[in-house]
């Protein structure tokens, strides 16, 4: 993937790895690791920030909106925020260390 | 495991001891394994948490749980094997490259020195022989109406050995100085409490008169600032008294504790005392000169572990004489290092000569003891009641008693020679 997306963005397009039972399943699969990202980001912006911060060659993008989910407070409706999630595959041969940092 | 050892300075060694690689890290997989049966992680259920991610958060600190086991169950094992006698606790140094997979320690530390016990053929003991005489008695039952005396006030001039009550205020080239007041102070004439000369010149004053006492300040006066000056003293005498001291009678001796006031057996107490005294500074002495015999014929190095460790204990003892007075201040190790040294050095000759000779107190002797120690309280059967109630407390005993027969078992290879002298002598000499 070329660059061309200034730096500054595709520092705040990763907000965190997800990580549990499943993701850690896929990582092990199919070379799938899973990140919360930014509501606007889009899958290039994500490979690039993914390839930037980890130092690894991606392959492919896919995202998702997760809905926020509805609460109920007493007579009031409420609605938690919604976020976006990515799952990265890398290119064979790369992998990510999370370090144990959930 | 393999064991070298290198030879530091003096008594130092340092092991170096190498761990087997692979059963540490059996261990800790099985550690690990143990552990995600019921690792909560969140994200995870209960035990459902990868080996991989457990190995990235707990790897290390599980590491170093095993190989602190590992190190201190071999540490015994390795000094067995390498025939040392360790002092102190033991410095470790890990010796890890976890790339290689190699796990390994260098401990540090000091080894009791080497002994052979050598003879103390040919040297000598002085013994002192004195015996208690009706002199010496006399001197203790006037030494003991000294502490009794009273003092009556007199109407005439103070005599030497009077007591004097007096206001002064001294003064140096006219100036009044630091320290030099005093309202009712006593003094005694005679007893060279004050500055040379100053007691002596209130001979001849009554109660009323207000001498002048001119005196110097003797040059080691503990005041720098005062030493070597000469001063005046006004002085007001208030009361002249002189000393009467308690005849020896019924009820002096009853003060004493003798309730029936019987001057013989009165007199029996103090000599018995007396003579307890002397046997027990004879046998001190004795006992002071085989101890140097001993630690001049067995030079040893001394571990420095063992120095500090006493060190500090006679450092201890010594603050709790001062009865906390000194507690704010750290009293210097060197003040302390000789006798430590001796001490310890003592410690380890006498426990080798002990072995040696196969010592150990018998009960009679312990029981002996006991009684002797016993036999100078009002009632000797608490003493002993006491000692014999606890453990700890007969074995300190006991352990007088080992020291003893150490003394004794090594005057068979001195010579010993006695040498007349006296009780006041021997007495005199030792306070």
């Amino acid at each position: 993937m070329n660059a061309g997306i200034n730096q500054e963005r595709l520092m705040k397009v990763l907000l965190g790895p997800i990580i549990s039972e499943k993701t850690s399943l896929i990582a092990d699969q199919s070379a799938q690791y899973t990140f919360k990202v930014e509501p606007t980001a889009t899958k290039r912006e994500i490979g690039q920030a993914v390839e930037l911060l980890f130092e690894v060659k991606v392959d492919s993008v896919q995202v998702l909106n997760v809905k926020g989910k509805a609460k109920r407070f007493g007579a009031r409706l409420g609605k938690r925020p919604g976020w976006r999630k990515a799952y990265v595959r890398l290119a064979p041969g790369n992998d990510i260390d999370f370090g144990g940092g959930a | 495991m393999q064991v070298s050892v290198e030879t530091g300075d003096g008594l130092t060694r340092r092991l170096k001891v190498e761990l087997p690689a692979e059963e540490i890290e059996q261990e800790i997989d099985k550690r690990l394994q143990n552990y995600a049966r019921s690792a909560r992680l969140p994200g995870f259920r209960p035990g459902k948490v990868p080996m991989r991610m457990l190995r990235q958060r707990y790897g290390d600190s599980v590491r170093r749980e095993v190989f602190g086991e590992r190190v201190e169950a071999s540490f015994p094992q390795a000094i067995a094997e390498s025939e040392l006698r360790p002092v102190g606790r033991p410095e470790i140094e890990p010796d890890l490259d976890q790339a290689a997979g190699h796990y390994g320690y260098v401990a540090e530390f000091e080894i009791m020195p080497e002994l052979t016990l050598q003879s103390l053929d040919g040297g000598s003991v002085i013994r002192p022989q004195a015996e208690v005489t009706e002199a010496d008695v006399e001197e203790t039952l006037e030494h003991m109406r000294q502490q009794r005396k009273r003092w009556e006030p007199v109407e005439r001039v103070a005599a030497s050995g009077d007591r004097l009550t007096l206001d002064f205020e001294g003064q140096i080239d006219g100036e009044p100085f630091e320290g030099g007041r005093g309202e009712d102070v006593q003094l005694e004439i005679g007893a060279g409490r004050f500055i040379p000369g100053f007691e002596e010149q209130l001979i001849g004053a009554s109660v009323g008169d207000e001498p002048v006492v001119e005196v110097t300040f003797p040059d080691d006066y503990q005041q720098a600032a005062l030493a070597g000056k000469p001063a005046r003293f006004k002085v007001v005498v208030k009361r002249v008294e002189e000393p009467i001291l308690p005849a020896l009678d019924a009820e002096l001796i009853a003060e004493f504790g003798i309730e029936d006031g019987d001057l013989e057996r009165f007199r029996a107490d103090v000599r018995a005392n007396l003579e307890r005294e002397l046997a027990q500074r004879t046998k001190a002495k004795v006992k002071n000169q085989v101890m140097d015999a001993l630690l001049e014929a067995n030079p040893l190095p001394v571990p420095a572990a063992l120095l500090a460790e006493e060190i500090e204990s006679l450092r201890q003892q010594m603050m709790q004489n001062l009865g906390g007075a000194g507690s704010e201040i750290k009293l210097p190790d060197e003040l302390f290092a000789e006798n430590a040294r001796r001490r310890v050095a003592l410690g380890l000759i006498i426990a080798e000569v002990i072995k040696q000779q196969e010592l150990s107190p018998d009960p009679e002797r312990v029981r002996a003891t006991v009684e002797e120690m016993a036999a100078s309280y009002d009632d000797p059967q608490a003493v002993i009641d006491h000692y014999y109630a606890d453990r700890q407390r007969l074995a300190a005993i006991e352990s007088i008693v080992l020291e003893d027969l150490v003394v004794e078992h090594l005057l068979e290879q001195l010579q010993v020679t006695d040498e007349p002298t006296s009780f006041s002598e021997l007495t005199a000499q030792q306070q």
